[in-house]
């Protein structure tokens, strides 16, 4: 009898658990290091310094007083999950970001960053 | 004492049911999350008096900027897509040449909290708007 149970608890749990899970990770790679962020110093570095230190930026905005450079990179992570009659999917998408405003005369007089690409998760939508 | 055979014939039964339901009835729940929570602007943030260094310490590299006309804005942004999607239907008819009915129910909704600041060319706060878009209500949103 014992047999016929663990055979049947069996049989339930391979019909439950039918599916699949897929966990995936993706990348928009931009080699920047936020640890040069401690080289700049508003009101004196120039914009050549900053793409020497940080590559070419991914965008720059034209301003009425100067530019700004845009670096940014994200990570994104998928966790799906597929059982019988029920399939879950969550997407999260988390950026990096520097933003360097800089005059006329090319001289960096603030800037911003943020570096939350590390934060992304795999989870469940609820 | 039960009879075992009852037993399993009544699971060979619900496995069976399992079965051939999985396919035919589906819901599907999924998220799309981008960007991190936007707070709402301290009460110390003033116009005319905020500076554009105390905003971008505050709330890091804005999602994006834009000039305007002299003024430039900075935009701070999350985005959170929640949708569903139900069908009902009998899989194995579409490989068949049997009439197949089926019906699929799918909607999503997509929010955002955004923070807007706009600056004079000086780098003073001119204006600003705060809007939490994910803390309204689901269901009235997308009925609305």
């Amino acid at each position: 009898m014992k047999r016929v149970y663990f055979l049947i608890s069996i049989l339930l749990m391979a019909s439950i658990c039918t599916g699949c899970a897929v966990f995936g990770r993706g990348k928009n790679f931009v080699p920047f290091d936020e640890n040069a962020l401690k080289q700049v110093t508003a009101g004196k570095t120039s914009a050549s310094e900053v793409m020497r230190l940080f590559g070419p930026p991914n965008k720059i905005v034209k301003l009425s007083n100067g530019n700004a450079y845009v670096y940014e990179r994200s990570v994104d992570k998928v966790t799906g999950l597929w059982l019988v009659v029920l399939s879950f999917g969550n997407f999260e998408t988390q950026y990096d970001r520097i933003v360097f405003f800089i005059n006329n005369d090319d001289v960096v007089t603030h800037f911003g960053s943020s570096f939350n690409s590390e934060t992304t998760s795999y989870a469940m939508p609820f | 004492m039960r009879c075992p055979f009852n037993i399993i014939i009544r699971v060979a039964a619900a496995l069976l049911i399992a079965q051939a339901i999985s396919g035919c009835i589906s819901l599907q729940i999924d998220k799309m999350q981008e960007g991190v929570d936007v707070l709402p602007p301290p009460v110390e943030f003033l116009q005319k008096k905020t500076l554009l260094e105390e905003i971008l310490s505050c709330y890091g590299a804005p999602t994006d900027l834009a000039d305007m006309n002299g003024d430039f804005a900075l935009y701070y942004r999350k985005a959170l897509n929640r949708g569903m999607n139900v069908s009902i239907g009998i899989p194995f008819l579409k490989s068949s040449l049997l009439p197949n009915p089926s019906m699929e129910a799918t909607g999503n909704l997509l929010r955002y909290d955004t923070a807007v600041f706009i600056f004079t060319a000086d780098g003073v706060l001119k204006d600003m708007k705060y809007e939490k878009g994910t803390s309204r209500s689901l269901w009235e949103d997308y009925w609305q």
